[in-house]
């Protein structure tokens, strides 16, 4: 196999599926809404975006880290998290700090889930199951459901100012986000490490690498990303919603997995997540748009979710057998 | 007419033959040894057998008519069964579920007819000398012995006609192989082919009709009950050995100095029932060859050593200083590595590239002031090694799967290289290499002993061991049984003796 | 023929490793479980200050319980065989929503149950397609399927309400009884023993278990592995539409959130109940127990005058420790 080939190969196997959607869903929201791609409206896209885009960041970390590694309970953390801001916020806590204290609230519950998942040994879908539900009724009781909107004006500038034309939380915080995961992930050691365990956790153990620890911290910075993400959509809408979040685990995975993340581990890249992250959001907005119901909405991406990984399948058969059409012996 | 005939079977994986031209007759009522060393082939015929491989040339004839085993179920249809080291159970079923499961007696309300099965079980609980209270119990509560005859009973439930064990005796006790051997006389006054694979010869004196020896995939030799002797074995088994190794016998005429303290030193360290009282010392600039059967516990205890299990007691001193190792990362800080037996399995990242497989051990030592890899000195380490190795490949970027399975496994030994070590342990260095970087690695790792490692060479290949070892150590069944200081072509039939349990002409120094 | 020496005389040991017997495991789980419910019951009872043995409460309780429970038969053979399916919540939505569209046209009933039982089964069968056929992960297929299935309801629904669903199951489910259990209890218990019976005398269910047990020993040994995950994915499909409509008698309204995070409570119950986590264990009759254990706790909430919110939390925590005290159970017995 030649050079050429094999980065083609390497291209189509784990980006093929992302590149197809991503010209589908360009080509599909021009027709759906035409003029979709203005500036006005991609300014406005990614203004949605930063928060889930956030999020994806987390969970494709997670997944990367293979041993059935995932987290359902990114919605429910993005909620709390939003909604200790907002509560001592409420209580003429100054600002910073409340933000900070809800920062700190995401670490504490990706702790939990490491915890669970690397020492406890629980398995992640039940982990973050258990934990999806019970972050949420968290949430609901600190609030007694009711949304919180006492921020104090200053408070909007993050989900809803503008730097040199940009939407605000882009410039600051998911552009910075996204190059020091990439930064992490493909030039320091933990990036290493993460890969190398994703892979092959035994390997990775006989070669000296603390693999708990690795996984640990792919569940404490999801924890932090979701509080980050919390912080943008409460400062966006200058409220703090105990319910928010409830599909984010959905979009997050589905996200991570459109963008070459592999769901046994090993396999995945902040750029992919990225462009797929793109493609979800146009995909979203483009329903907004057309005034589609948001349950219509998630059900597309669930049906995404299926199509993609059923495809990544058939696609890696395809190569592994050299690209032709199989002959059936 | 022989029931089932393999006849110039070969089968290859990768750049090595598992088995050239084998031929072997299995017939109804006589029980067959297979007897060869680990790597000799008989896993692959078992496999073939039962269906799971395809051989590459060759036929099978069954009943005196050309067939295919293309499936393992196509095997059980056909009659055959085997008994693994491991027994194959489903934990949480009972003893009757366990036989009965694929082939289950149903009555006429499509219900589990369990009265009708015990029916049909106790006549061969009754053979196999089983007590027929233990059909409700969940199997998983059985002791190990007792899983294999049950297992055995599920054999002949099926009404298989060949059966097959390998290695059934490394789990059990005396008197559960005294009563195996019972039941398998059983099995050959009742008509069956038995197939009994072991490399404890004195068990076949007790049991074999015949015996076909294989060695690196022929059949070197088939002897008849009449002439079943040991040392004959032992000697077809050990012959080529004493072939391969005479032509390296000039390579070591120098005795290794062992004075000051060992690198190394091991006492009394147990780990029941894997390995006993395992007690030795390795000197700088020495090759311990540690030798001896699959199941012997030798990479259990180099694992131990490694910190990835943990001793019940022992002690282990690395130059002369007491150390507790709990963890892989542990082990490589003191200096000792672990090149692992199964390169797929524990060893080769397979979606990543040739440079991070090989700089898995030493990411911290290569990275900059804020973490980041220095790719460009890991550029140069791989370069380093490439030209050291002689490792035929690409550029370091390239997936370590574009590298042959020599190749591969040269990365996994520079990954170990690029560690400071002070002992090494390589456990199989060169299982399912090509000859020539066979070769390669055994000089590789004499280069390295002169350099002052202190190198520990697992190995179930006798000539390997012989070449490359300046001392020898057997294990068998969990305890060193035999230990040589010198190494010498006249030892190994001696080694191979005591391997299998087998005691030794002379006295071993 | 010399007869062979007995076993256990010739080699001077008993085939149960008696190592493996703990003091712990002679007492079966579903025992401990029982006494627990028991317990609960006394705590509630006492603290609602009788009000727990009112007809209402009871009666709530039960069909609680009937209506969690039916699916955990089926979600028990699939997290038995390494599987899951967090889709249940949307199909209670889908099949109600079939249910309720049908009334509106005046079906007869029995045609009605038989749609929304087949709309279950179906959208079992897609799962399993995915997940047996396709080979696909579990989790993510119904993560999936339980976000379309939500949209399907509520393009069906266009945003309204169905309220015109027949008192006639309200009186099967809830007002009629069998003394003083509502006969969607009676059902349930039924359905239980059946499914119970089932999975302890016939092949298939027993390959449930084989399957969980050691899924490569099955294809070894010629196992319909595919078939039997096909009959559990839409037994799932199937008793979850019977959940559906025990819950329209319960309250006859469909809209479009009805079922949401139900799966939560059926696999609480399955996990409580004793299914391990990583397959092989697990039973209908402990299912049962779990969700009865787990629609108590929640029936405690109201009694108690908790904030509902709690329920989340204390479900959450409840399949973590009964988790965790699974695997220690587990390794407790494995050490030799």
């Amino acid at each position: 196999m030649s050079r050429g080939e094999g980065v083609f190969r390497k291209i189509g196997e784990n980006y093929g599926v992302l590149i197809l959607v991503l010209v589908f869903t360009v080509i599909g929201s021009n027709i759906l809404q035409p003029g979709i791609l203005s500036l006005q409206n991609v300014s406005s896209m990614i203004t949605f975006g930063v928060e889930i885009g956030l999020i994806a960041l987390g969970e494709t970390l997670v997944i990367l880290g293979g041993g059935g590694g995932i987290d359902l309970s990114v919605g429910s953390m993005y909620a709390v998290s939003q909604v200790v801001v907002g509560l001592l916020a409420q209580r003429n806590v100054n600002i910073l700090l409340a933000v900070a204290a809800g920062l700190a609230t995401g670490v504490a519950m990706g702790f939990v889930n490491g915890l669970l998942v690397t020492r406890v040994k629980i398995p992640a879908i039940i982990t973050t199951l258990a934990t999806m539900y019970a972050f949420s009724g968290v949430a609901l009781l600190l609030t007694d459901g009711i949304d919180v909107s006492a921020f104090p004006a200053s408070y909007s500038f993050i989900g809803q100012g503008l730097i040199g034309g940009l939407p605000a939380q882009f410039v600051l915080l998911y552009i910075p986000a996204a190059l020091l995961l990439w930064i992490v992930l493909s030039k320091t050691v933990y990036g290493q490490q993460l890969y190398l365990t994703g892979t092959n956790q035994l390997a990775a153990v006989l070669s000296g690498i603390n693999v708990k620890q690795v996984r640990m911290w792919t569940y404490v910075i999801t924890g932090f990303l979701t509080a980050v993400a919390g912080v943008v959509d409460s400062s966006r809408l200058v409220t703090a919603r105990p319910d928010a979040g409830a599909t984010a685990n959905l979009a997050a995975i589905t996200i991570a997995v459109l963008g070459g993340t592999s769901i046994f581990g090993g396999k995945g890249s902040v750029w992919g997540t990225a462009i797929a992250t793109l493609v979800i959001t146009l995909v979203s907005y483009s329903f907004s748009l057309a005034n589609i119901n948001s349950v219509i909405e998630t059900g597309t991406i669930g049906g995404v979710l299926i199509v993609v990984i059923l495809f990544q399948g058939y696609l890696a058969r395809w190569f592994a057998r050299g690209g032709r059409v199989s002959v059936k012996a | 007419m022989s029931l089932l005939a393999l006849q110039n079977i070969s089968k290859a994986f990768g750049g090595t033959q598992a088995l050239s031209s084998a031929s072997i007759d299995l017939n109804a009522g006589r029980v067959h040894a297979i007897v060869g060393e680990n790597g000799a082939g008989k896993s692959t015929l078992i496999k073939i057998i039962m269906g799971v491989l395809q051989p590459d040339a060759g036929q099978i004839v069954l009943d005196g008519k050309v067939a295919a085993i293309t499936t393992p179920s196509e095997a059980r249809r056909l009659g055959f069964s085997c008994v693994y080291q491991e027994p194959l159970i489903f934990p949480h079923l009972s003893v009757l579920e366990n036989i009965f499961i694929g082939h289950p007696v149903i009555d006429r309300f499509g219900n589990f007819d369990t009265a009708v099965m015990r029916e049909k079980a106790l006549p061969i609980f009754r053979s196999l000398g089983l007590d027929p209270d233990i059909l409700p119990v969940s199997i998983s509560k059985l002791r190990l012995g007792y899983q294999q005859l049950v297992l055995i009973a599920q054999a002949l439930v099926y009404d298989s006609r060949l059966i097959m064990f390998d290695e059934p005796t490394s789990i059990l006790s005396g008197a559960e192989t005294d009563h195996l051997f019972d039941v398998i006389t059983f099995l050959r006054q009742s008509g069956k082919a038995v197939v009994y694979i072991s490399h404890r010869l004195e068990e076949l004196l007790a049991i074999a009709d015949e015996a076909t020896v294989l060695t690196d995939g022929r059949v070197v030799g088939h002897t008849d009950r009449s002439e079943l002797e040991p040392e004959r074995l032992l000697a077809l088994m050990a012959g080529k050995a004493t072939r391969d190794y005479a032509g390296s016998a000039e390579q070591r005429k120098q005795a290794v100095q062992h004075e000051g303290t060992p690198v190394l030193s091991v006492e009394h360290l147990t780990l029941d029932p894997l390995f006993r009282n395992v007690s030795f010392s390795v000197h700088q600039g020495e090759v311990l060859g540690l030798y001896g059967q699959v199941g012997a516990g030798r990479s259990e205890v180099a694992l131990s050593l490694f910190g990835y299990l943990r001793p019940k007691s022992g002690t282990v001193r690395l130059r002369g200083q007491e150390v507790r190792i709990r963890s892989p990362r542990q082990a490589i800080a003191q200096g000792i590595g672990y090149l692992p037996e199964d390169r797929k399995l524990q060893g080769i990242f397979s979606f990543q590239s040739i440079s991070s497989n090989l700089i898995s051990t030493v990411l911290p030592r290569l990275a900059g002031p804020f973490a980041n890899i220095r790719w460009r000195e890991v550029a140069k380490v791989v370069n380093r090694f490439r030209t050291d190795l002689n490792i035929k490949m690409g550029a370091p970027g390239d997936p370590i799967i574009s590298l042959s399975g020599g190749g591969q496994q040269k990365v996994m030994i520079a990954r170990w290289m690029a560690v400071n070590l002070s002992v090494a342990i390589l456990d199989e260095p060169t299982r399912g290499i090509d000859v020539v970087t066979k070769r390669d690695l055994h000089d590789l790792i004499r280069s390295l002993a002169e350099q002052g490692l202190a190198i520990i060479v697992i190995s179930s290949d006798l000539p390997e061991v012989l070449a490359v070892s300046t001392r020898i150590m057997v294990m068998n069944r969990g305890s060193i049984v035999a230990s040589y200081e010198e190494v010498t072509d006249a030892l190994a039939e001696d080694i191979l003796g005591a391997a299998i349990g087998m005691p030794a002409e002379e006295e071993a120094q | 023929m010399k007869p062979l020496a007995v076993a256990t005389q010739s080699i001077g040991n008993q085939p149960i490793d008696q190592s493996l017997q703990t003091g712990k495991r002679s007492v079966r789980y579903e025992t401990i479980l029982l006494v627990i419910v028991a317990l609960v019951v006394v705590i509630i009872a006492i603290g609602s200050h009788g009000n727990f043995w009112s007809s209402s409460n009871l009666t709530s309780l039960l069909v609680d319980a009937a209506i969690t429970a039916v699916p955990a038969i089926g979600m028990t053979m699939v997290i038995v065989m390494g599987g899951i399916d967090v889709s249940i919540g949307s199909v209670v939505g889908l099949t109600a929503t079939v249910a309720g569209l049908a009334f509106e046209q005046n079906w007869p009933i029995a045609l009605v149950v038989l749609l929304t039982l087949a709309t279950g089964a179906i959208a079992g069968l897609i799962n399993a397609w995915f997940i047996a056929s396709r080979k696909l992960p579990p989790i993510i297929v119904t993560l999936g399927t339980m976000s379309i299935w939500r949209a399907v309801v509520y393009a069906l629904l266009g945003g309204n309400w169905i309220s015109t669903i027949p008192m006639t199951l309200t009186a099967w489910f809830v007002l009629d009884k069998l003394w003083i259990i509502p006969w969607s209890f009676v059902l349930t218990v039924v359905l239980v023993l059946i499914a119970a019976y089932m999975l302890r005398r016939r092949p298939m269910g027993r390959h449930v278990y084989a399957i969980g047990s050691n899924e490569e020993a099955a294809s070894v040994l010629g196992l319909p592995t595919k078939r039997v995950k096909y009959m559990a994915y839409v037994s799932l499909g199937a008793l979850t539409a019977i959940a559906a409509l025990m819950t329209l008698g319960q309250s006859p309204l469909v809209q479009a959130t009805t079922g949401s995070g139900f799966e939560l409570d059926v696999i609480a119950a399955v996990v409580i109940g004793g299914t391990s986590i990583l397959g092989g264990r697990g039973t209908v009759i402990g299912s049962l127990l779990g969700a009865i254990l787990t629609q108590l706790i929640s029936d405690g909430v109201i009694l108690f005058q908790i904030q509902p919110f709690w329920n989340g939390v204390v479900t959450g925590a409840m399949i973590i420790i009964a988790v965790i005290m699974s695997l220690l159970n587990q390794r407790g017995a494995a050490h030799e």
